[in-house]
């Protein structure tokens, strides 16, 4: 038990350490940035209507980006050790209350597509692997190809069409409905399911030629039991430990997901602040993402470790 | 065996969620929502980020209207006076206003709020010469450094929204909306949603739609399958090449409204590439106007033949000759001009060959392939033109740094009902962020002062007839399009009208159908 | 004919395909690439143009051809960039182990809480429209996932009976590598190195998607398929082609990568 405890301990440390990497390096990058900071911020403020010579330079005494960097930094490092995120250059509300709003909207719709995908895609992956070479197989392997091949916003557009236009059973964007989770998830999970089930195919086919499942078939063991008893285990870990890979595609999914399907969320303030240099912003997402990779990271970790006895002595 | 059935069994649930949450749109009922959708997010609730959402969606409201004309009508003020030396302004309230919190909209109130409005960075007002805004005797009374004709435009703005003292914090910032308008506002959740409600307090004709909501939906695309799945009962901004689709639609009528707003490119007469008038009206000569127009904005009456819309009607000038396609003299003005034939076809003067940057942004989705057509049309009279798609602020950034070459974007000139508010913005002795860069004319700065403090109709008639013919001539930035956008209205939706001036979705006097 | 033998083939087939539509593609196919015809916008494929022509009336074949030099060899160049270092840093952290290992790990952890969308957004605002912010922001993205499988797959491996056996017999690390630990990582990573291919060209159409992407006029599959999507309905097969030549890549790398049962 003391090894658990140690090792949550571990992940907490290294969380704060990506925290702090993740803002400091968030503001230097942010600052090293071609362009006026003061523009920007007037143009996501005002709208290219109103954004002027004279209102940028309004920005710039209000906010105080005469000051030095190094300056600034250490305000945010100050404001941080004391739990405070900031105010958000561009809507002016405090980054902490639009991180909950907007992380909350993400988060769910992550963890959707994630319990979809899972679902989906290593059960077929399993499925392809058995069947190798044959038609289920082909066809699968192709449709994943494909899904991987169709950038997110074309599947979602086509699954728009298709749903919302056409049949007219979901709605087609927006957030306030419970229906209005299944495009969106959906586009997200069959990314992911594609690629899980294609990694869950291959871990099944080297599962599926090792000695251990040679000498279970010689035992006499039924195809289902081989399978439960050996397969699904050994091939596992590399599946699990690919979910973890997988959360990096999600932030990249949800980026577009939340923008073609009106979804609130924290991929659409991320891409808003690095096109406004909204900098207390982009930290804050950044860091918040961070953390909560972390986090995930963890969960991922133990898993792995309840999974594959072998792994813990390593 | 075993196997077949687990995997069955997977695709049965999965099959089964969807099936189980798709039990369709939400079932119509009495107090049915109007479902608003358009690309503008909520940036903040500071009414010179958003104000203008709120206005449109009659939550909060100004001082003074526009008709579709652009002439000011009534709106929190019934009406109002101009003391003989033009000088002095008294507005006199619509009796029994209230704000959405119960308290009433009395002129202490409201010049209050004003008072915010003139030092809002950002805002409108800041720019009119406003010396005092004051409440005496019940009314609003304003005062201005020098006659001001244009003051009732620049308080139709959506930054002079009119808001309740209950709705600022202590700092004077905006925490939430509270205005006075025959709707207020019930949810309100940047980025993308506000939903309102008919206000029982107001003392007009009460507006037969009782509830609606506001989506903030940036893709193009989107919206029209909302529009196309009856999700969404009123969609603004229709990409353009969705407008026929849709107009095929029985469940749909679809409107295209024409906006004072014109699609410009803007030149640094600065640089030695564009100080000459001939490279400029070159450069105006390449343009295929007539091809980007249909095939990019479908919508070939856009085509721009000279800087104001025919919706601008008392600028607009009927007898100025049209801008048009002649790449044959356009290579005739710039070899004029001493760009002669160079390396690999681009022109060159001096041993310099023309090549230059034109910058743009994405906010409006057809303005990237805007430029690429222009990229390919100014290579037709050997301009080597590279696009960059940028921020909208790294225009005026590179306006006031100097760096600008080129840059194309869509101009509003009824930012205030008026064009004289944008046209003095921009084509000042100094230029402006939006308009001529390091070009200026004596005469039309003139012209344009005259402007601003004559009320005489026939002489101001003549005055924007001038000012018209020096932008024309000279060129400091060259139309390309004028603009118009769909709009889809479900049928079961009545009396829809679109304003021009979009200050107003007029909900109020829209209804359902029977 | 064994049908490991027919997956390869088409595997080989379908990469071939596009490997010579990129190099002799542009020579065969006369229409300029970057020549617009605004009266001729959208025409339908099988006319003057085999595969019709896009929203500013230039021909899509030759915009293909023209773009599949540049995107395959920047899919190529980020997966194989990414795959290198991951498969590398995988490699030795597994057979290291101790402080190797937990810095390879920590390196690992750091690039993956940095969003590397966030990190590619980033890299292109210092020089918009160009091409290498996006090649090193999608490679330093891809990496991890590299890493974390080899890592993950070599340890278990390194616990297996007859890789102990080779240690007893005093054999080194390169020869536990290649005898032991690649044989069995190969196919997974070819999966991979499809996967990252396939995700680095549409990488560049989410990035032209949300603005930022690369210069027009510069033809690029991923550009393409963006360009085209507002006209989905009206040009189904010019924005389906980039797509599809796209699936085709992924589709080969993949059936060329993939394990079978013997």
């Amino acid at each position: 038990m003391g090894g658990v405890g140690r090792a949550l301990a571990d992940r907490l440390l290294q969380a704060l350490f990506v925290a702090l990497l993740v803002g400091v390096l968030c503001f230097f990058l942010a600052e090293a940035l071609p362009g006026d900071q003061a523009f920007r911020i007037a143009a996501a403020r005002y709208g290219e209507d109103m954004v002027s010579g004279i209102a940028a330079d309004a920005v710039r005494a209000e906010l105080g980006l005469d000051r030095p960097a190094w300056l600034r930094l250490a305000d945010w490092l100050l404001n941080i050790a004391r739990i405070d995120l900031g105010v958000s250059l561009v809507s002016g509300e405090s980054v902490f209350e639009e991180l909950v709003h907007q992380l909350g909207s993400t988060i769910g719709l992550s963890l959707a597509a994630l319990a979809l995908s899972a679902l989906v895609g290593p059960p077929l992956g399993v499925f392809f692997a058995l069947r190798a070479g044959k038609l289920p197989d082909a066809i699968g392997t192709a449709a994943a190809a494909a899904l991987r091949a169709l950038p997110s916003f074309a599947v979602g557009i086509a699954l728009m069409l298709v749903f919302a236009s056409w049949l007219a059973v979901v709605p087609a964007a927006g957030y306030d409905q419970p229906q209005s989770w299944l495009l969106p998830t959906t586009t997200l999970a069959l990314g992911l399911a594609a690629t899980s089930s294609i990694v869950s195919r291959q871990a099944t086919l080297a599962v599926l030629q090792s000695s251990q499942i040679a000498f279970a078939r010689t035992k006499g063991l039924g195809e289902f039991d081989v399978v439960r008893r050996h397969a699904v285990r050994n091939a596992a870990a590399p599946v699990v430990a690919y979910l973890g890979v997988q959360l990096v595609y999600l932030v990249e999914g949800v980026v577009v997901v939340e923008s073609l399907f009106a979804w609130p969320g924290i991929g659409h303030a991320l891409v808003h602040a690095v096109i406004a240099r909204d900098i207390p912003m982009l930290q804050g997402t950044a860091l918040a993402m961070g953390l909560l990779f972390v986090l995930l990271n963890a969960a991922v970790d133990f898993a792995c470790r309840a999974i594959d006895p072998r792994v813990r002595h390593a | 065996m075993h196997l077949r059935g687990v995997f069955c069994g997977f695709v049965a649930a999965t099959v089964a969620a969807w099936a189980l949450a798709a039990s369709g749109p939400a079932a119509a009922d009495e107090t049915r929502t109007l479902r608003i959708v358009s690309p503008w997010e909520i940036t903040g609730l500071d009414p010179a980020r958003s104000g203008y959402i709120f206005a449109r969606l009659q939550v909060a409201e100004t001082l003074v209207g526009a008709d579709n004309g652009g002439n000011p009508v009534p709106s929190l003020a019934e009406n109002w006076t101009v003391s003989p030396d033009g000088l002095s302004w008294r507005f006199r309230l619509r009796p029994n206003a209230q704000f959405h919190d119960g308290t009433p909209a009395n002129a202490e109130a409201v010049a209050r709020s004003l008072q915010r409005a003139q030092s809002l960075t950002g805002g409108m007002l800041t720019n009119a010469p406003i010396a005092e805004i004051a409440a005496a005797d019940g009314v609003v009374s304003i005062r201005t450094d020098r006659p001001f004709v244009a003051l009732l435009a620049f308080l139709a703005h959506s930054s002079a929204i009119v808001l309740a003292p209950s709705a600022y914090s202590e700092a004077g910032a905006v925490t939430r909306i509270v205005g006075t308008g025959p709707y207020r506002a019930t949810v309100v959740e940047p980025p993308l949603k506000v939903e309102i409600a008919k206000f029982e307090g107001w003392a007009g004709r009460p507006p037969a739609i009782a509830r609606a909501s506001y989506l903030a939906v940036t893709r193009g695309e989107t919206r029209t399958a909302m529009a196309e799945s009856g999700q969404a009962d009123l969609v603004y901004v229709l990409p353009p090449e969705a407008v026929d689709r849709l107009r095929r639609n029985p469940r749909l009528a679809v409107a295209v409204a024409p906006i004072p707003r014109t699609r410009l490119l803007k030149l640094n007469a600065a640089s030695p590439f564009f100080a000459d008038q001939r490279v400029r009206a070159a450069i105006s000569f390449a343009l295929d106007r007539e091809g980007i127009a249909a095939s990019l904005l479908r919508s070939p009456e856009s085509q721009a033949t000279q800087l104001f819309p025919p919706s601008l009607s008392e600028w607009h000038v009927q007898s100025l000759p049209a801008l048009t396609h002649d790449t044959a003299r356009a290579r005739a003005l710039l070899a004029d001009a001493g760009w002669k034939p160079g390396q690999s076809g681009i022109v060159e003067k001096d041993g310099r060959p023309f090549r230059v940057t034109l910058r743009t942004f994405s906010d409006r989705p057809e303005q990237p392939p805007m430029a690429a057509a222009i990229q390919a049309q100014l290579r037709e009279i050997g301009i080597d033109m590279r696009v960059a798609i940028v921020n909208s602020g790294e225009i005026p950034a590179g306006h006031r740094d100097g760096t600008l070459e080129m840059a194309l974007f869509a101009r509003n000139f009824s930012l205030v009902p008026d064009p004289i508010g944008t046209l003095l913005q921009d084509y000042g002795p100094q230029g402006g962020d939006w308009g001529a860069m390091n070009w200026s004319s004596a005469d039309l700065a003139r012209t344009l002062e005259m402007l601003g403090s004559t009320s005489d109709p026939a002489e101001r008639a003549r005055l924007r007839a001038a000012a018209a013919r020096v932008l024309h001539a000279e060129l400091p930035v060259i139309p390309v399009a004028w603009f118009d956008y769909g709009v889809a209205a479900s049928r079961r939706l009545q009396n829809v009208s679109i304003d021009p001036f979009e200050l107003s979705y007029r909900l109020d006097a829209m209804r359902w159908a029977e | 004919m064994s049908s490991r033998f027919v997956r390869r083939a088409i595997g080989a087939a379908c990469v071939g395909a596009v490997v010579l539509l990129a190099i002799l593609g542009p020579w065969l196919i006369e229409a300029d690439p970057l020549r617009q015809n605004l009266r001729a916008a959208l025409r339908p494929p099988f006319g003057d143009d085999l595969l019709g022509t896009d929203h500013l009336g230039r021909s899509v074949l030759a915009r293909l051809a023209h773009a599949a030099r540049l995107s395959v060899s920047f899919g190529a160049a980020s997966a194989a960039s990414a795959a290198l270092l991951g498969t590398g840093l995988g490699l030795v952290a597994a057979l290291r182990g101790g402080i190797v290992d937990r810095v390879a790990g920590a390196l690992c952890d750091a690039t993956m809480a940095l969003p590397g969308l966030l990190l590619v957004l980033i890299l292109a605002a210092f020089a918009p429209g160009a091409f290498w912010p996006l090649y090193l922001g999608i490679a330093l993205a891809l990496w991890v996932e590299f890493f974390r499988l080899v890592r993950t797959v070599a340890r278990s491996r390194l616990m297996a009976p007859e890789v102990e056996a080779a240690r007893l017999f005093g054999f080194g690390d390169l020869h536990i590598v290649k005898r032991h630990l690649l044989p069995h990582l190969l196919p997974a990573l070819g999966a991979l190195f499809a996967f990252g291919f396939g995700a680095s060209v549409a990488a560049v159409s989410t990035l032209s998607f949300i603005g930022v992407g690369l210069r027009p006029p510069t033809p690029e599959w991923g550009n393409m398929m963006t360009e085209l999507l507002p006209y989905y309905d009206e040009a189904p097969i010019q924005l389906l082609a980039p797509a599809g030549l796209l699936f085709a890549t992924v589709l080969g790398l993949q059936l060329l990568a993939g394990r079978d049962t013997k």
